[in-house]
């Protein structure tokens, strides 16, 4: 029988969840980057 | 009553032939180049129906699924994604600025629908069989491409009417113009419903080829792919053509070509979102499949520049080039996005498909020469319809002389 381990990132998906956050933080910056071209500087 | 309305019928009538005839320089590189091909196209296509496809192409029982379909088909539908986009922006979102481009995003869409995808009879080894999905002759309903031949259908269709104010004002019939003006908005949010569903039907296409498909390209989420791949290749396709009709059209365009750079920073600022959502999206399911051996090989390679190379990079231009205000970077981005495209679509549907086979498939010249006869007729319309009809506000194109007494 295959032992299941909730300290490895493949089997749990932490992966994805990680990836998933950092997709929101970067996604906020990036708008805010390209929007910053519309404000006068 | 009856004379004056064959009157106005036999005005419209000449002034439609007087229409047809050329305008501007024959001798054009253009010309030069796409005439030869026209004709060379038609002979294969003379012998394409005549003495089937196996006399011009390299399609077989292992590879059914060609350079016709993976090019014309698959990659222009996503080319032409423009036309959902632009009139979302403009009659859902109400964003007015970007109005001057609907009409020759539409037509653009249009063109490709009815050339990219009218491909298809193309590859069909009976023809004539097109018609079955939508005369009930066995509708396959339980079929994806029952879904995609009714929608590439009635999105034509919406489109046809989305442009239809222009034909009616080239004509000068104002009453026409009114109805078909007030049957805009209904055929927008028709085509946008049918635009999301059917580009990511096309995706859909594929899951059945689960074995088929090299493990790198193959995901449960190939319609969710299709689809955002569609926005930011439409968008692309828009800059793109722009660029080129500003330099090639400038005598019809006059003054007005010059405010299309005003509009491709906010349409690189599209691209560059869409294309940021994408590529998370395609590392998520990268991550969710776990294949990390197949990236240590020549196809891994190929994938790691598709995804790098194609997306990735033109992502960073497009936004470097909307914050700075670098046309030159964006249409540098503009060309990768569209290669991109071509790429992975052409990935899933010829390039990593059947990946195993000993026999792999290569398209015949004839293939290529018939496709470039599609895009290079596409453009020939393309171009009398701008130079005729006001594509774009403020162009020089004469209206239609006094027949517009309906």
């Amino acid at each position: 029988m295959e032992t299941y381990t909730y300290v490895n990132i493949f089997e749990t998906k932490g992966l994805e969840y990680l990836l998933l956050i950092c997709f929101l933080v970067l996604f906020i910056f990036f708008v805010r980057y390209l929007n910053a071209a519309d404000k006068p500087s | 009553m009856a004379e004056a309305s064959t009157g106005v019928s036999g005005g419209r009538l000449r002034f439609i032939l007087s229409e047809m005839k050329p305008r501007g320089r024959w001798l054009t590189p253009f010309n030069v180049i796409s005439i030869p091909v026209i004709i060379v196209g038609l002979v294969i296509l003379w012998f394409r129906f005549t003495q089937g496809l196996g006399s011009v192409t390299n399609l077989s029982q292992a590879f059914p699924w060609g350079f016709w379909i993976g090019f014309d088909v698959v990659t222009g539908v996503a080319f032409a994604g423009g036309a959902y986009v632009i009139t979302f922006v403009v009659y859902v979102m109400k964003e007015e600025k970007y109005r001057p481009i609907v009409r020759v995003t539409v037509l653009n869409g249009f063109l490709a629908y009815l050339f990219y995808a009218g491909a298809l009879v193309l590859d069909l080894g009976r023809p004539w069989h097109i018609v079955n999905p939508i005369i009930g002759n066995s509708f396959g309903y339980n079929s994806v491409l029952f879904l995609v031949a009714w929608h590439f259908l009635l999105y034509m269709i919406a489109e046809a009417i989305e442009f239809s104010p222009a034909v009616a004002e080239w004509l000068g019939a104002r009453k026409a113009r009114r109805l078909l003006h007030a049957m805009t908005l209904a055929a927008v949010i028709f085509g946008i419903t049918l635009s999301m569903l059917h580009q990511s039907g096309l995706g859909a296409l594929f899951l059945l080829a689960k074995a088929k498909i090299h493990p790198l390209w193959y995901t449960e989420f190939i319609p969710i792919l299709f689809f955002v791949s569609s926005i930011f290749a439409g968008l692309s396709m828009i800059i793109f053509e722009g660029t080129i009709s500003e330099k090639v059209l400038k005598e019809y365009l006059g003054d007005k070509a010059g405010g299309h750079d005003n509009l491709v920073f906010g349409l690189a600022k599209g691209a560059a979102i869409a294309m940021f959502v994408y590529y998370f999206f395609k590392l998520l399911v990268f991550l969710h499949e776990g294949h990390w051996s197949e990236l240590d090989t020549p196809w891994g390679w190929w994938f790691l520049v598709e995804v790098l190379g194609l997306v990735l990079l033109p992502c960073i231009l497009y936004a470097f080039g909307a914050r700075h205000r670098s046309l030159g970077i964006i249409k540098v981005a503009a060309v990768l996005t569209l290669i991109g495209i071509v790429v992975n679509r052409l990935n899933i549907s010829v390039i990593a498909f059947n990946w195993q086979a000993p026999v792999h498939y290569i398209p015949s010249w004839q293939e290529i020469v018939v496709t470039l006869m599609i895009i290079f007729l596409e453009i020939w319309v393309f171009r009398w319809v701008v130079t005729r009809m006001p594509v774009y506000p403020g162009t020089n194109n004469r209206p239609a002389p006094a027949i517009d007494s309906d």
